[in-house]
């Protein structure tokens, strides 16, 4: 089934990009296969990607089922919604949003419910966070699914419009779980083996929340066991005052400045007909490099 | 020859001990070291009697000179108060969505490095003490100064029309004597306290307007009465804020022409240093982890779109709700007062996480 391996390679992608200017940067320990690798901590970052997985994989079946590619599945059923005005149509081909929830839900959190652990141990904790995560980022991708609608009226007006269901651009999911991560709430396990907020006074965390159980390890060093490749030879930004920039991302080790060849395009032109064609510029930039 | 050599070690050591007196002389604030009997209260409206200030000058930390003027003047003590919370609030207020925010934690630690905050901190005390004093003696709380008296003003109608000026002269004479500036001073720090404490006083100078009113036939400008007013201290907090933002890290070079050491900067589209730049000498640490010069940003409160990102360096934060109570459906009364209702209404705060 390459769409869940797709799906899963979509959300790495995605939270490569979304931490693309922080200390950790998404990066795995080891290349090897996708549901190999497993974060030892139950830290944020952690909470992030499990969350990011299942929406990878609900993105990529709904669009399969949408396209044909899957015997079991088809166009969207979906019911109309309520909200639509009267005249518009609701049919088109959208995404299974259904079809791909469920089989996420099974598929995915099927590897985490096969085992047992005992209750009040560290693993039970953790499998109660990788379920709470999972279903917080198949819930934002339902949340984010809106209606689309095209125009075929006489000469293309509006007087008829076709409606269906589609999900949204996979960035939109992956800004909206960063969101959630910056807020993730810090639980424990309490006597009675449930997860229970860790300082109550904060809001409760809902099901479209991230959680975690530990704190972050530092991701300055290098350090096998928590996954982390440290920062060193890592790029940043002299000028900026975020984590990306190279106080906060060196860490305090100080930073070594290259000057680097860039080889991009300039002087586009288009021509008749229809390709572009582009010349190659050279240009030096300075390059900030951590220690 | 044996008996000139302990004398020079005595004379080195009598200059090392000036030098190390003029830092702490030339900052005038708190250091958060201070006993908390010290944290100025509200002005209190009564003229100041006989002996208390005398008590008051003991409690601060001065040094000897300074003692001396304070027990010369009455008024001084309670106008130092006041300087002292002046520039507390104003710098916490201009810094409230800074990750240094002003906290007098690590403070001390601060001071004796030359950051970008320590010029901030010298330029803002030095401004409240101005601005303070001015103040102080156009409102009659001191003995030795009264009105603005400069030419060119029509001080005697002022004074007919219960008008009267800020005087800022006397205050940025009587400064000079009090913070006991050095001009000839080769140690490089020494330089850079200086230039920054002028920076603060030139923001409260610049910030000095004329204001008129007219009185004439009918309310007509045909006669006016013209006095200099100083402007809001947050004003001039704004402006030092912006100072702060655009300083300059500078070098000593020595002036080839006349063979001084001077303050130079980096050469900035071949402008050299103005002497409304504030000066540092070396680059700020990050704040964003508790360090001998701040507490760190955990727990502080942020507001989501806008500042969490950068408060929180990257780590966070966490949500609660809070009641708050504010003033709603405000009717006016004839005659003349505002009713209002209370309306209860919950609201997220976010704090920054501490790990």
């Amino acid at each position: 089934m390459q769409y869940i391996d797709e799906g899963a390679k979509t959300g790495i992608r995605e939270c490569q990009y979304q931490f693309r200017h922080r200390r950790w940067n998404c990066s795995t320990v080891d290349n090897s296969s996708v549901f190999g690798r497993v974060m030892q901590i139950g830290s944020r970052e952690t909470a992030f990607t499990y969350a990011i997985s299942a929406a990878g994989v609900v993105n990529a079946v709904s669009r399969a089922c949408r396209e044909g590619e899957l015997s079991s599945c088809g166009c969207s059923r979906a019911a109309r919604p309520k909200d639509l005005p009267r005249d518009w149509l609701w049919g088109g081909c959208g995404d299974n949003l259904n079809y791909g929830y469920r089989f996420s839900k099974e598929f995915v959190d099927a590897r985490e419910r096969e085992k047992s652990y005992p209750k009040g141990s560290y693993e039970s904790s953790r499998l109660l966070m990788n379920l709470h995560n999972n279903e917080a980022g198949r819930r934002t991708v339902s949340d984010l699914a809106h209606v689309s609608c095209k125009c075929h009226g006489v000469s293309g007006s509006c007087s008829l419009k076709t409606c269906w269901l589609q999900l949204a651009d996979f960035r939109k999911v992956g800004d909206a779980l960063k969101e959630k991560y910056d807020s993730a709430a810090a639980m424990k396990l309490n006597t009675r083996g449930k997860l229970v907020q860790m300082h109550s006074k904060f809001n409760a965390p809902t099901s479209h929340d991230l959680v975690y159980i530990e704190s972050s390890p530092d991701y300055c060093l290098k350090n096998q066991s928590t996954g982390s490749l440290g920062t060193v030879g890592r790029l940043c930004n002299k000028t900026s005052e975020g984590m990306d920039g190279c106080e906060l991302m060196c860490c305090g080790r100080g930073y070594d400045q290259y000057k680097a060849q860039i080889v991009e395009r300039c002087h586009c032109k288009f021509h008749w007909c229809c390709y572009v064609k582009c010349k190659r510029c050279t240009k030096i930039v300075d390059q900030f490099v951590c220690k | 020859m044996r008996s000139r050599l302990p004398r020079t070690a005595c004379l080195l050591r009598l200059i090392a001990l000036c030098i190390l007196l003029s830092h702490t002389a030339a900052y005038f604030g708190l250091t958060g070291r201070e006993p908390l009997v010290f944290l100025p209260g509200p002005f209190s409206n009564e003229p100041p009697t006989g002996k208390a200030h005398l008590k008051q000058c003991e409690q601060m930390t001065l040094t000897r000179r300074q003692k001396r003027l304070c027990r010369r003047e009455p008024g001084l003590a309670e106008t130092l108060r006041e300087s002292v919370r002046l520039s507390l609030l104003e710098c916490r207020y201009q810094f409230r969505n800074e990750r240094w925010n002003c906290s007098l934690d690590g403070r001390g630690s601060l001071l004796k490095r030359a950051f970008k905050e320590t010029a901030f901190l010298l330029a803002v005390s030095s401004a409240a003490l101005t601005h303070a004093l001015a103040k102080a003696c156009s409102s009659g709380r001191m003995e030795r100064c009264t009105c603005d008296d400069s030419p060119g003003i029509q001080h005697r109608e002022a004074w007919q029309w219960g008008v009267c000026g800020d005087n800022l002269k006397y205050s940025t004479k009587f400064l000079k004597k009090f913070l006991g500036q050095k001009r000839m001073s080769k140690d490089l720090r020494a330089q850079v306290d200086t230039h920054n404490i002028n920076v603060g006083i030139r923001a409260v100078k610049s910030g000095l307007k004329t204001t008129c009113k007219c009185h004439g036939v009918s309310g007509s400008c045909a006669v006016r009465t013209c006095w200099k007013q100083l402007s809001p201290f947050h004003d001039t907090g704004r402006l030092l804020k912006y100072r702060y933002d655009m300083a300059v890290r500078v070098l000593s070079v020595t002036n080839a022409a006349t063979g001084e050491t001077e303050l130079a900067g980096p050469r900035r589209h071949g402008q050299s240093l103005r002497t409304t730049d504030l000066v540092y000498l070396e680059d700020s640490p990050s704040f964003c982890r508790p360090s001998r010069y701040s507490p760190g940003t955990g727990g502080r409160s942020c507001a989501k779109d806008t500042s969490c990102q950068s408060l929180c360096c990257g780590r966070g934060y966490n949500t609660a709700m809070r009641l708050t109570s504010l003033s709603c459906h405000c009717q006016v009364r004839w005659c003349c007062h505002v009713e209002c209702q209370t309306c209860v209404r919950e609201e997220e705060v976010y704090t920054c996480k501490t790990a």
